[in-house]
């Protein structure tokens, strides 16, 4: 007979007032627990309005045409995960944020944004896969989507979600990197990397190049190796590729999209697009 | 019982009532698709990205049984929605009771299901709308997020399919009474369609494609 160790199974458990089938072990963050005690009843309406307010081609076709099926929730890895709990499947997520906000016309709760919040960015990681179940191919991602651009607007996202963003806002990279940091650790990869091939280069800001190589910003801050590994297979496959220090615009991740910062995603994108046209590369190639 | 089996009921139902019902649902229907493509006209990303190849790929890959995985995972579910669903269109299309109405009224008539066809299929027909009912009820997943409206559309059915099953062989009720319950059901099924998320019947192309053209510009199977 096997020996069961004497751990407390007692967690606080969070019970939704909104929803009583939703039960959740009780997490603090203060992205969600202290933001919405900021917000008032017509912040969540103007929120609401700038989201939903226009009654849109693609919301008005995924609202309308859901039949309540159910499909969808076989393919979602939180439902499937959670011992199929009703509460994790997709269509599930959508009625306890999206049908929720618009059945009520944007006129909810503090409480209920908190269990909007939490579902959409912490429930679903908007991989698409129910989309790819449902019969009627229903962008799922998208309503999940607005849901968070609907949180982001008040300010509601857990709190290293957020810390990201504002990572990028400042730096326009995800790891709040200077760029004489990076700059600096692009020479020192360079000079570590020159003892195992010769005459190996990182070159930078080099125009009319093959490749531009946008890491992400963790290579330079904490996988630094993977810099000299990347320029030694450049280099000896021969392709006239480059790096890029002219501006901050290197980092190919995009926090800001997860979030649904549209305003300092934009800013990512185009400034990596923008760089690629100043350089006249032909292809930018992105860690991620 | 008077009344429900009076000619004068009858009459209304199979006369004013037809017209009233099919210029709605026609009308209605054409406006549904209207409103819907000129909304995504105004939303510009959606027009421009739709892959019209890879839309009609998805069209067949998704109308034929089992031919994606979603509905090879769920091999019942598929089986009673393709029966179910082709069988509201084609069944009173095909009907022989049906095209001997249409004759009656405009002297046009067409091929017709034999008979035991027509009634295995409606049978299977009333099956299939007790599998979703009992669905909604007793699966925990779509007990979750079934509304009123969910059960509504799926009794109209059962109700129209019912009562014309029973009234062709002139079981339970009177056959005129019978009869014009049948009328009157399908007339509320079909009036519904543009008003409610029945629209799902041709929304579905519009969904679709967008999903498709998604898929396609992965570069990945349509699943």
């Amino acid at each position: 007979m096997a020996i069961k160790p004497k751990v407390s199974e007692e967690k606080e458990l969070y019970v939704s007032p909104h929803f009583p089938e939703y039960i959740r072990p009780k997490i603090e963050d203060p992205g969600l627990d202290e933001t919405i005690k900021r917000i008032t009843p017509e912040k969540i309406e103007k929120a609401y309005q700038a989201v939903f307010g226009k009654e849109t081609a693609r919301i008005k076709a995924i609202v309308e045409t859901c039949i309540h099926c159910g499909l969808c929730a076989e393919a979602c890895q939180w439902y499937l995960s959670n011992d199929r709990d009703p509460t994790y499947a997709p269509v599930a997520k959508v009625k306890m944020t999206a049908w929720e906000l618009m059945k009520r016309k944007g006129k909810v709760e503090p409480s209920l944004v908190y269990d909007i919040a939490r579902i959409a960015f912490t429930e679903c990681n908007i991989c698409h896969r129910c989309s790819l179940y449902c019969p009627f191919g229903l962008d799922i991602n998208f309503i999940i989507g607005l849901v968070r651009r609907f949180c982001f607007l008040l300010g509601v996202v857990p709190q290293r979600m957020f810390e990201m963003d504002q990572a990028f806002m400042a730096t326009l990279n995800q790891v709040w990197m200077s760029q004489s940091d990076y700059i600096d650790t692009l020479f020192w990869r360079e000079e570590e990397g020159m003892y195992e091939l010769k005459n190996l280069r990182i070159p930078m800001d080099l125009e009319g190049v093959e490749v531009i190589w946008y890491p992400l910003a963790a290579e330079p801050k904490a996988g630094v190796y993977h810099i000299d590994r990347i320029a030694k297979i450049f280099q000896v496959a021969g392709v006239k590729w480059t790096m890029l220090t002219i501006n901050d615009s290197w980092d190919s991740s995009n926090m800001p999209m997860f979030i649904r910062d549209f305003f300092t995603m934009q800013r990512i994108v185009r400034g990596l697009y923008d760089n690629g046209a100043r350089l006249r590369a032909k292809k930018l190639i992105l860690t991620e | 019982m008077g009344f429900l089996e009076s000619v004068a009921l009858y009459s209304f139902l199979r006369g004013p009532m037809v017209w009233i019902t099919f210029i709605v649902f026609i009308v209605g229907s054409i406006y549904r698709i209207y409103t819907l493509t000129n909304l995504a006209k105004k939303e510009k990303v959606v027009l421009p990205f739709i892959n019209l190849k890879a839309a009609i790929k998805s069209y067949f890959h998704w109308l034929i049984p089992f031919g994606s995985r979603s509905w090879r995972l769920r091999p019942y579910f598929t089986l009673f929605t393709f029966v179910f669903h082709t069988g509201i269109v084609f069944i009173p299309i095909f009907l022989y009771a049906h095209n001997a109405l249409w004759y009656e009224s405009w002297k046009i008539s067409w091929w017709t299901l034999p008979d035991t066809v027509a009634d295995v299929w409606t049978i299977l027909v009333i099956i299939g709308c007790l599998f979703f009912i009992g669905r909604r009820l007793f699966n925990p997943t779509v007990r979750f997020v079934t509304t009123y409206s969910d059960f509504i559309f799926v009794f109209i059915c059962l109700f129209t399919f019912l009562t014309g099953f029973l009234a062709h062989y002139q079981w339970l009720l009177p056959y005129r009474a019978m009869l014009n319950l049948h009328i009157l059901f399908g007339e509320i099924m079909l009036i519904a369609i543009p008003f409610t998320r029945l629209t799902h019947m041709y929304y579905f192309f519009f969904t679709r494609a967008w999903i498709a053209s998604q898929a396609a510009s992965w570069k990945t199977k349509d699943w």
